[in-house]
């Protein structure tokens, strides 16, 4: 099916980038794992997406399709969270370097 | 104890973001009543920065320059900062925009030399003000209610008069115009006596354009909606 190997090639290239950016330093192990995590889950999921309902049954929740939204929507959310705090971090270490600068330049005279 | 006032004990903090209309009268007026001056421009893109230049070399008159815009509240924080480190008696902050009179700074500092509060907030006549933005600033002092539990007539002024003590406890965070609304809850918080005065207010289309109205508004209550959410 054209969704499986969308899928599967989308979660691969997941991976490859994830890895290139571990190997290069640009993230922690740990938020490497919890990508490789989602992408290895997007492939199995896209391979056989009855392991979904397996899931869903315990949790629940009728369907699998319904389990993979939830899931998908929360973690969407988090993640826009995530971002918001972190331009928000950015946006307050920006003004404090403003601040530094304009108080030394100016004592310096 | 009545202290006797002395321009000199008096550092006025002046936020200036595009007023090259009106800062170097504004400037001059405080400069010829003997106040130390410290002006904050916050990354102006007009030629207020160069306007600014004439007082290089000029004791009563100090420039910190942002080389980029952090907002009203930053500002205030760059200047309270520098104020503070010259340890003046009294710290006023005081509109660029020339909306302030500045014979009311001797009238907003009053209340401080004869030790009656820590901080007075320099109170407009909302009667004399355009309708757009007496309900901007209504809006805003609702706010101030709602969010930090505190009514002020004015939450929005910019004339406000510390002590230095006072100025000291005040840590307001928000870069932008929240920051009047913040700056009344640190009072609160820090138990500091504060106290409105009535002040002028001198209207001009420059000073109506800028400031508080609706659409500013409106940006600050989504603001501190998301800065309540952030603290669950």
């Amino acid at each position: 099916m054209l969704y499986q190997l969308i899928g599967v090639i989308t979660g691969l290239i997941g991976i490859i980038i994830s890895l290139k950016r571990f190997k290069e330093g640009k993230t922690s192990p740990t938020v490497f794992v919890i990508w490789l995590l989602a992408w290895l889950s997007l492939i199995i999921i896209s391979i056989s997406p009855y392991t979904t309902s397996y899931f869903a049954n315990i949790m629940g929740i009728g369907r699998g399709l319904d389990l993979i939204l939830i899931l998908a929507i929360i973690g969407a959310y988090y993640l826009l969270f995530r971002i918001y705090i972190m331009i928000e971090n950015i946006e307050m270490e920006l003004t404090r370097l403003v601040r530094e600068l304009a108080l030394r330049e100016e004592d310096e005279e | 104890m009545v202290k006797k006032m002395n321009p000199k004990d008096i550092t006025v903090i002046v936020p200036a973001y595009n007023e090259e209309n009106t800062i170097l009268q504004v400037l001059s007026e405080l400069k010829d009543r003997g106040y130390s001056v410290i002006v904050v421009d916050d990354g102006s893109t007009d030629s207020t920065s160069e306007l600014l230049q004439k007082f290089k070399d000029d004791d009563r008159v100090r420039v910190y320059r942002h080389i980029i815009n952090r907002g009203l509240g930053a500002a205030l924080k760059t200047g309270m900062e520098a104020a503070l480190f010259r340890r003046p008696s009294y710290i006023v902050t005081f509109d660029a925009d020339g909306q302030h009179d500045p014979d009311d700074i001797e009238n907003v500092c009053k209340p401080l030399t004869e030790n009656k509060v820590d901080v007075v907030i320099g109170q407009r006549n909302f009667n004399e003000m355009p309708l757009s933005r007496k309900i901007g600033n209504l809006i805003m002092n609702l706010i101030t209610l709602i969010f930090y539990g505190v009514w002020f007539p004015d939450s929005q002024s910019g004339l406000r008069a510390f002590t230095y003590n006072a100025a000291m406890r005040i840590n307001v965070k928000d870069r932008g115009y929240g920051v009047s609304s913040e700056i009344i809850s640190e009072i609160k918080k820090s138990g500091l006596r504060l106290m409105g005065v009535p002040i002028k207010t001198i209207y001009t289309p420059q000073t109506i354009s800028k400031g508080t109205n609706l659409a500013i508004g409106i940006k600050i209550l989504i603001k501190m909606i998301i800065n309540i959410l952030k603290k669950l």
